[in-house]
């Protein structure tokens, strides 16, 4: 079903321009965002996760980044290169994004309810002023704010984190996005205001419909909220499935490195308590990749066709439908 | 919390400050200066009538009590005559303020706009070439001895281009315009450079912040992100900076109405300095302690209205 597909990525290159030479912070990466469906997009930090975010927004800083080449599609029309006035119309409106600092991320001499309403009155110009306030009122009280009318002239420094962040994704679902990308929205909130979010928006995409981008290094959020996940490392996809067969099999020693590190309480299953698994080592200087495959370093299953020279394995189709794994040596 | 009462508890700081300041302004006239009977009298002056002079201005008196007087003048602000032209010093100031307003007055808010205006636009356009071609014209400018520039100034605008007049001062409104014409934009020139320096970096300091990028992400145009969310939120460097500096307006500028022989304040300062004038230096030391002070209140209850998170205790 074509129409359902909303965001389309492909062959997307971020490059930035730095000191020490040219940077490929996101290097071919290619993925669809579907209506009511969400995507995760995996990965430790540095490994491109957010300049891919920000490239879909337009938001690239210019100087030093640029979108070197690649395609990004929404609705069909291309994003990159488009005016940069059409692009405003579309960022905030078509497009939202909410961000993983609530602390910080409102501005602070502002009301949240100015807030709000900036984004409505930007994008629904035809809306009167009462209508307008009404709206950022209902928008608080559909992301969960207790006593919206009251709050709605409130500081950002009168709420917490977890509020703050409702108020974001208030700001983000203004304008009815179609597609939400969500880049570590959990990170620094307490575990249980955690859940509540993710909940909140496994909620409001049922209700609006849209597409959701979650960019996060969590795997546990990835199960509780993704329908299909793309794994990054070092600016490109090394494996995309769905979130079972993600989790069931794992077919990139990275993944697999990943769910290894996430620390088990299941007391049942009879294992004794054992050391948490890491994946050794650090993700390599994007000035100074290898020859061959970028984990060779730190994968177990290294072998020595990992470290040739016929440059980085591409994504190639593996078990099930819809596995993508880039690998030379993939898990079986 | 009320305002007036945190505006009057405020105030009652007033107290102490001028006690430290008079405590500093004799202590520099009694300890360090030179005995200002000898420049009032002359090198020829007898024991005796160092003597009377000395009875006369009270200098005989014990070092607490002469200290509990300067305290006094302080308070009540009668700081009597000049020793120097035996002019009430009130009747000084009252001629003198004109002069230096006329000046310090339009230069105040022509740097103020032209500094921040340009701030923003560089801030905007950082990186870009007229974000380095106004560094390098606020580092011009602020390399440059002031003295240079003035001197520069009356030699070249006014002598060899003849635009201006070169020095002297009339009073009236119309009249004065001729005379305050070029210290004004040479003024604007010399404060230019730092100021513009310190503005651009206060915004550019809000401009990297998560919510700029908050704004951008919901569409709003860059003009927009600069003006309302980033103006906005550098306003509390900007006003500090802004309205500290309006006592030292009324103090006027010490150098250039010496230079163009403007009979104001500054220039009123600089000659008591030279003729160990202490009661006319006490004056302005104490007027201007005091305006800091007001203008310190003033610019906490400013803060509050600039920034909710601020709150008056």
């Amino acid at each position: 079903m074509s129409y359902d597909k909303i965001l389309e990525v492909k062959d997307l290159v971020v490059e930035f321009k730095t000191d020490r030479g040219i940077v490929k912070a996101v290097n071919g990466v290619n993925f669809d965002v579907f209506k009511g469906k969400t995507i995760g997009i995996v990965g430790e930090s540095g490994s491109g996760k957010s300049v891919t975010a920000l490239a879909i927004m337009g938001l690239i800083p210019n100087p030093p980044g640029r979108i070197a080449s690649g395609q990004i599609l929404f609705n069909g029309k291309s994003l990159v290169n488009m005016e940069a006035s059409e692009m405003r119309k579309i960022r905030g409106n078509k497009i939202a994004m909410i961000f993983q600092e609530p602390m910080t991320s409102l501005n602070p001499v502002f009301t949240i309810g100015n807030q709000i309403e900036e984004v409505i009155e930007l994008h629904q110009p035809h809306l009167s002023n009462i209508e307008r306030q009404a709206k950022a009122v209902d928008m608080l009280r559909l992301v969960g704010i207790p006593s919206p009318e009251k709050r709605v002239n409130e500081y950002p420094h009168q709420l917490s984190g977890g509020m703050r962040q409702r108020v974001m994704i208030a700001i983000a679902l203004s304008c009815e996005p179609d597609v939400l990308i969500a880049d570590e929205p959990t990170t620094a909130l307490d575990v249980t205001i955690q859940a509540q979010i993710l909940e909140l928006m496994k909620k409001l995409q049922k209700e609006l419909g849209m597409g959701i981008i979650l960019i996060t290094h969590d795997l546990g959020v990835v199960a509780e909220t993704c329908d299909s996940v793309s794994v990054m490392y070092c600016g490109q996809i090394v494996e995309s499935a769905d979130v079972e067969t993600l989790f069931n099999h794992p077919t990139h020693p990275y993944t697999k490195g990943l769910m290894d590190s996430i620390p088990s309480f299941d007391s049942t299953s009879g294992h004794k308590k054992e050391r948490l698994q890491t994946i050794e080592g650090m993700v390599p200087s994007l000035f100074n990749l290898p020859n061959g495959c970028n984990f060779q370093d730190r994968c177990s299953k290294v072998t020595e066709s990992c470290r040739g020279m016929k440059g980085d394995p591409v994504l190639k189709p593996s078990k099930g439908e819809g596995h993508f794994v880039a690998c030379f040596n993939p898990l079986s | 919390m009320n305002l007036y009462l945190y505006i009057f508890r405020r105030l009652l700081y007033v107290i102490p400050v001028l006690f430290g300041v008079c405590l500093v302004i004799f202590v520099l006239f009694n300890l360090v200066a030179p005995d200002p009977a000898y420049t009032l009298l002359g090198k020829h002056a007898t024991i005796q009538q160092i003597n009377e002079l000395h009875h006369e201005l009270g200098m005989d008196k014990p070092f607490i009590v002469q200290y509990l007087d300067t305290v006094k003048t302080a308070f009540t602000f009668d700081f009597g005559y000049s020793w120097a032209s035996k002019q009430n010093i009130w009747d000084m100031i009252k001629a003198g303020a004109g002069p230096s307003l006329s000046i310090t007055g339009p230069l105040y808010i022509l740097s103020s706009l032209l500094s921040i205006s340009l701030a923003l636009l560089v801030a905007y356009f950082r990186g870009k070439f007229i974000d380095k071609f106004v560094l390098v014209l606020s580092i011009v400018g602020l390399s440059i001895p002031s003295l240079a520039i003035i001197l520069f100034g009356q030699w070249f605008f006014a002598y060899k281009l003849g635009w201006f007049e070169i020095s002297g001062y009339e009073n009236g409104f119309p009249n004065f315009i001729p005379y305050v014409i070029l210290p004004i934009i040479l003024y604007v020139f010399i404060f230019f450079g730092g100021d513009t320096r310190f503005y651009r970096a206060v915004i550019l300091d809000e401009a990297y912040q998560d919510y700029v990028r908050t704004a951008r992400s919901k569409g709003l145009s860059e003009y927009k992100v600069m003006f309302k969310h980033v103006l906005k939120n550098s306003m509390i460097p900007i006003l500090t900076n802004l309205i500290i500096q309006i006592p030292s307006l009324i103090l006027g500028l010490l150098l250039a109405e010496t230079f163009f022989s403007i009979p104001g304040l500054g220039a009123m300062v600089v000659k008591a300095i030279n003729n160990s004038d202490f009661p006319v230096i006490k004056a302005m030391t104490i007027l201007s302690a005091f305006g800091f002070i007001l203008f310190n209140v003033l610019t906490d209850v400013l803060y509050t209205v600039v920034d909710p998170r601020m709150k008056l205790k």
